[in-house]
């Protein structure tokens, strides 16, 4: 069925340029460790295939044409693994090009590569080596070649999602994302991963595109596949810090607006993808293999052809390869694969698991989601639940593996032991993992050296059994960096939802603003300092009002003060400002003669921020605050009052306006009554407020 | 009897003052019907046999007064008044009216007129057992040119944001764009149990709610909610999702146990609660798909929404808005184009989207094309009027032309007047031969 799949894209893709693949062979990450010590993550066997060979197939059924490999990490095996599979001859419809460096780092490094190197010509898809998946992706294809020729050169990238609901098997937490799409276009307006989160926030400007439909979808997988223009690569040479495709994402969403560039989204709901990052995930990949979710990629299939990896599919999904013996009494129970020349003695039960090549397992024992790779030994009476055993890895007699357990490649364990859960075990010490720390990406001869090295250190039969050889990995190091530690363990995070304990109740809405009123005292009380210390600094080297205003601007905006609060501090700090230099014992006579100059010369300050007939009240009311608390003064007021006045720093309506106003407290009756009085007297008989009008005209 | 019916009818009309000034807004006529009359029909159509009517003494008054009403409603009224001006809300006048509810409701406001097949609201309050059950519409663009008002009306307003599930169905947030400055936050539970959640602009509130008759006992123990749209709604929509602490016995105050007893009445719908328990946990049936848990995760409080995709719904709450009702309202009741009571002179032309009320009287050489006419209104000769909305009691003499219009009761046009988008007001005189070539639709509104 591939087969006619495959002609039926060759005939049509003469119209279409080459399709071209970036496949990374390397995950950048350790979290396969120790495992992917002995062997690169991409060919690591999953249903007995090594990974890369799936996402191979995937690409090559899904009509690509030239796939370009890039490999860092024992790029020499890769190497090698490819040169041997059907992939490298002459009929492969699929030209792979293996590209190798010791340079990479990260996924930014290649594409950055591949810009330079002008490896693409057009649309490309962009996969990890460790990718299982039978979407058949040409219509997103064509949906992301109509989007470029209506617009050009807008999207940029169409990521592919598979429907799957919270909770599903196949969604690792770690890798947990939440989506904001527009509906109508396809559109990706937000992209977060949610590990961690509790509430998820979106930004405003998401929902301003226009569009009166939104989506948020929390029930994608993302298959770690996309499809992306050449000008993916060159915005990954312009934006050198862009690591991962997260980071790239981002980018393009955060500066959509700038850049104009945007990343398209395809939903498929009945293909499979699954990106094999951890090894919850490569528990849950493998069962949904072996349970026939990838078809036609099944393990029957044989389709790396490979001679002698062949085998036969019967009911409750077993499989057994040719050369298999079972012993007397033993029940091969439902979706087992079991490769060739494996032989299983009397008594045993295995349900779910996957056996490799060549194993020998002995009497009565107990396999449950159990991962047997290659040549493995297991004696008898063993019972192994949710484990994987590497390759030459012997088990001995009586041993018990409870969940989540890794042997690593070569290890021995037994007899008669029980590794408690999420044992990893493995040849390589803890702490030569440590020394080579910096090196890890370097060359794989390091590792062979370091070998040589931990043969000296003993094992630990209580670890690992008086016959066991191999050390525990990392128990060491958990103490010290648990956080990491948790992120980085082999086994993935369990998805097990947490209760949601956030009730409505225990969010009280007040909480986020109580805090907000004090902020605003205390930024009020700095910029006042900071104000009188301008005025200060003006007056000692005579800084002209101009300037001042900006430096009083600025602090505006530092401080985060609005309009209202500037002129009420600006007033206040220049009342205030005699006493400030002279001290709090000036006689009113001396305060007044001291304050009047002082005016004149930042009157340019005042007349900036008086401007309104609002701002002149604000003005007069910080005035009268201020003489308030300043009451053996009052008979410098009306001196300043006027000065104000004829420095038209306040108009006369105003201060008319003020006076009428009614006084909210009996001090501020008193005040305006003090100032009556006076202006009447001064007014010269003339009693009601035309005269005092008036009578401010004829002043000046 | 399942539902008690509740017409909701003393708005001012806050939005349309020029219209409600001497006109409350349920007597407006739309179509020559009060406004009121089209919310009553809905539920007569339906089969309600009472409907209680909260309204001011003012509309008991002229409602008693209104043929139509007095006629065409069959249903038993049941008027209860509130006070004009004393600043009651939607939720204190359900409050207001606790006494006389036994039942579960269906809140209607008076100026809604729609086509909108109702039993699919009732439907999904049914089938869900929910506590509130809404109807909402995509939202529509007034194209006509609103007299009064210069140039196109900013857009520019505030959005509501509505979070449906999957189905399109229930209800999971509702947002204001104003309330909204700092982002969207939704907790991270919700959308498991709603994986994928649409959010929908441009959708109108049709004010046509079900409700529990416990959310109004619920209403007499929370003094605070005054509003159904601006409280009530937002409040149950939240309360969905949040977690009921049951039996732990905490150190709580007695204002917070108040609190939770008053919640806990929320839960109770019915006195069948535990016999709908029991069907629910015998039955297969699941409202989601994905993962093991229960019917509605176990929430008892849901909130739901129709949303209409075609049809007419349309909320008489501005002038715009009154206009486009004018417009359509004819097409939604097959009524003769004039009344028989009305005399109208064999050579005037009368189109067949219009309108003529009781006992006017149209003479020679008219033209009345797409507007209304209200009852009791005299046209002389060679007027002519299009797109125009004239209330009762109008007088317009001869050879007056009017376009775009909205002419209020007993106003009189002089002679040879020239109107276009002009507001005319109540028992506003318009002078002999005044041209108002108000291109720059200028309001000819005159108070007094």
């Amino acid at each position: 069925q591939c087969a006619t799949k495959r002609k039926q894209k060759k005939t049509c893709a003469w119209e279409q340029p080459l399709l071209q693949a970036v496949l990374i062979a390397d995950s950048f990450n350790r979290r396969f460790f120790p495992i992917s010590k002995d062997q690169p993550r991409a060919l690591l066997p999953l249903g007995n295939v090594a990974m890369i060979d799936y996402t191979l197939e995937f690409l090559t059924s899904t009509g690509v044409q030239e796939t370009f490999v890039f490999c860092c990490w024992m790029s020499n095996k890769i190497k090698e693994h490819l040169l041997k599979s059907k992939w490298c001859r002459p009929t492969s419809p699929n030209t792979v090009h293996i590209i190798t460096s010791d340079l990479y780092r990260s996924l930014g490094d290649v594409l950055r590569d591949v810009d330079a190197k002008a490896l693409v010509r057009s649309d490309f898809v962009l996969v990890y080596g460790d990718v299982v998946s039978n979407i058949d992706i040409s219509q997103a294809l064509q949906e992301h070649r109509h989007r470029r020729k209506i617009e050009k050169n807008i999207s940029v990238m169409t990521m592919i999602f598979k429907e799957s609901s919270p909770g599903h098997k196949s969604r690792c937490e770690e890798d947990d994302i939440i989506v904001a799409m527009d509906s109508k276009s396809q559109r990706v307006l937000h992209y977060q991963k949610t590990q961690g989160l509790k509430r998820l926030h979106f930004p405003m400007n998401i929902f301003h595109s226009g569009s009166d439909e939104f989506e948020i979808r929390y029930d994608l997988l993302d298959c770690h596949i996309s499809i992306c223009s050449p000008q993916v690569a060159e915005l990954f040479t312009d934006n050198f810090d862009y690591q991962t495709r997260n980071d790239f994402v981002r980018g393009i969403l955060v500066n959509e607006e700038i850049l104009g560039n945007q990343i398209h989204m395809h939903v498929t709901k009945d293909g499979y993808g699954a990106r094999v990052s951890n090894l919850l995930m490569y528990d849950a990949v493998s069962s949904d293999l072996v349970r026939r979710w990838v078809y036609p990629l099944t393990p029957e299939a044989n389709f790396t052809d490979q001679k002698g990896q062949s085998c036969t599919h019967s009911r409750h999904n077993v499989y057994r390869g040719s050369g298999v013996s079972l012993g007397h009494g033993s029940q091969m129970e439902e979706n087992l694969l079991i490769g060739c020349d494996t032989s299983i003695g009397a008594n045993c039960h295995i349900s779910n698991s996957v056996i490799g090549y060549n194993c020998t397992i002995g009497d009565n024992v107990i396999l449950d989601r159990a991962y047997i790779w290659n040549n493995v030994h297991i004696a008898s009476n063993v019972v192994i639940s949710q484990s994987v055993v590497c390759d030459k890895a012997e088990v001995k007699e009586g041993v018990k593996l409870n969940k989540q357990c890794v042997l690593a490649y070569n290890v021995v364990i037994g007899p008669n032991i029980s590794l408690p859960e999420g044992t990893v075990v493995s040849m390589h010490h803890p702490e030569e993992e440590e020394e080579d720390d910096d090196e890890f990406l370097s060359d794989d001869g390091e590792v062979g050296q370091s070998q040589d090295k931990t043969k000296q250190k003993a094992f630990n039969p209580a670890e690992v059994g008086a016959e066991g050889r191999g050390y525990i990995w990392k128990a060491s190091s958990l103490d010290d960096t648990e956080e990491e530690e948790l992120s980085q363990c082999l086994w993935g995070l369990v998805l097990n939802p947490d209760p949601d304990s956030d009730s409505e109740a225990s969010e009280p809405d007040g909480s986020s603003f109580s805090s907000d009123p004090c902020a605003a005292v205390f930024s009020c009380a700095v910029f006042q300092i900071e104000v009188l210390g301008t005025l200060q600094r003006g007056l000692e080297e005579n800084i002209g009002c101009d300037n001042l205003v900006l430096e009083i601007n600025s602090l505006k905006y530092a401080y985060n003060i609005n309009m209202k609060e500037v002129l009420q501090i600006l007033t206040r700090v220049v009342l205030d400002f005699p006493f400030q230099q002279q001290g709090p014992q000036l006689t009113t006579p001396q305060y007044a003669a001291l304050l009047l100059p002082l005016l004149k010369k930042w009157a340019g300050v005042f007349k900036n921020y008086v401007k309104r007939a609002q701002d002149h009240m604000d003005c007069l009311s910080a005035f009268e605050e201020y003489f308030l608390e300043q009451e053996s003064h009052w008979g410098a007021m009306f001196k300043i009052l006027m000065t104000m006045y004829q420095l038209e720093i306040v108009e006369e309506e105003i201060i008319l306006r003020w006076f009428s106003q009614g006084a909210t407290t009996d001090k501020g009756r008193q005040l305006r009554n003090n100032q009556g009085v006076r202006m009447r007297r001064q007014g010269g008989g003339e009693g009601n407020t035309e005269g005092k009008g008036s009578y401010l005209k004829s002043f000046i | 009897m399942e539902f008690q019916a509740v017409l909701m009818a003393a708005g001012g009309g806050s939005r349309m003052t020029d219209l409600t000034y001497n006109t409350p807004k349920a007597m407006l006529p739309v179509g020559n019907k009060p406004l009121m009359w089209y919310p009553l029909n809905l539920l007569e159509r339906v089969g309600f046999e009472e409907v209680i009517v909260i309204t001011t003494k003012e509309v008991q008054k002229m409602m008693s007064a209104d043929p139509k009403i007095k006629q065409d409603v069959k249903m038993k009224l049941e008027v209860v008044c509130i006070q004009e001006d004393g600043d009651m809300g939607t939720a204190d006048a359900l409050r207001h009216i606790q006494p006389k509810i036994k039942t579960d409701i269906l809140v209607v406001s008076c100026d809604l007129i729609t086509d909108a097949a109702l039993h699919e609201v009732v439907d999904l309050f049914r089938a869900h057992n929910a506590t509130l059950a809404m109807l909402m519409s995509k939202a529509h663009e007034f194209t006509e040119t609103v007299p009064g008002q210069k140039g196109k009306k900013k857009t520019a307003e505030q959005r509501d944001f509505v979070g449906v599930d999957e189905s399109g169905k229930r209800l999971l947030f509702m947002a204001n764009e104003a309330d909204l400055e700092e982002g969207l936050s939704i907790r991270k539970s919700i959308l498991r149990k709603h994986p994928r959640v649409h959010i929908k602009t441009g959708l109108v509130d049709a004010h046509l709610y079900c409700l529990k008759k416990s959310v109004v006992d619920f209403l007499t123990d929370n003094k605070s909610i005054s509003s159904i749209r601006g409280e009530l709604v937002p409040y149950l929509v939240r309360k969905q999702f949040s977690k009921t602490i049951n039996g732990q016995k905490t150190k709580d105050d007695v204002e917070d146990q108040n609190q939770k007893k008053s919640d806990s009445k929320l839960h109770i719908s019915s006195r069948d609660e535990p016999l709908l328990q029991l069907a629910q946990e015998r039955s297969c049936w699941n409202d989601h798909r994905g993962d093991m848990s229960e019917a509605y995760h176990g929430g008892k409080l849901r909130c739901y929404v129709h949303i209409m995709d075609q049809g007419l719904c349309y909320r008489v709450n501005t002038l715009a808005a009154y206009i486009e009702a004018n417009r359509l309202a004819p097409k939604l009741f097959e009524e003769p184009v004039v009344h028989p009571s009305a005399v109208t002179s064999e050579r005037c032309q009368i189109g067949s989207d219009s309108i003529i009320g009781a006992s006017c009287q149209v003479a020679e050489k008219t033209s009345i094309k797409r507007s209304t006419i209200g009852n009791s209104t005299t046209v002389k000769e060679k007027v002519k009027v299009t797109n125009s909305i004239i209330m009762h009691g109008v007088t317009i003499e001869e050879g007056c032309n009017i376009q775009g219009s909205v002419i209020c009761s007993n106003a009189i046009i002089g002679r040879g007047a020239d109107l276009k988008y002009c507001l005319v007001g109540n028992g506003q005189r318009i002078e002999s031969i005044a041209v108002f070539q108000l291109k720059e639709c200028v309001s000819v509104f005159v108070l007094n």
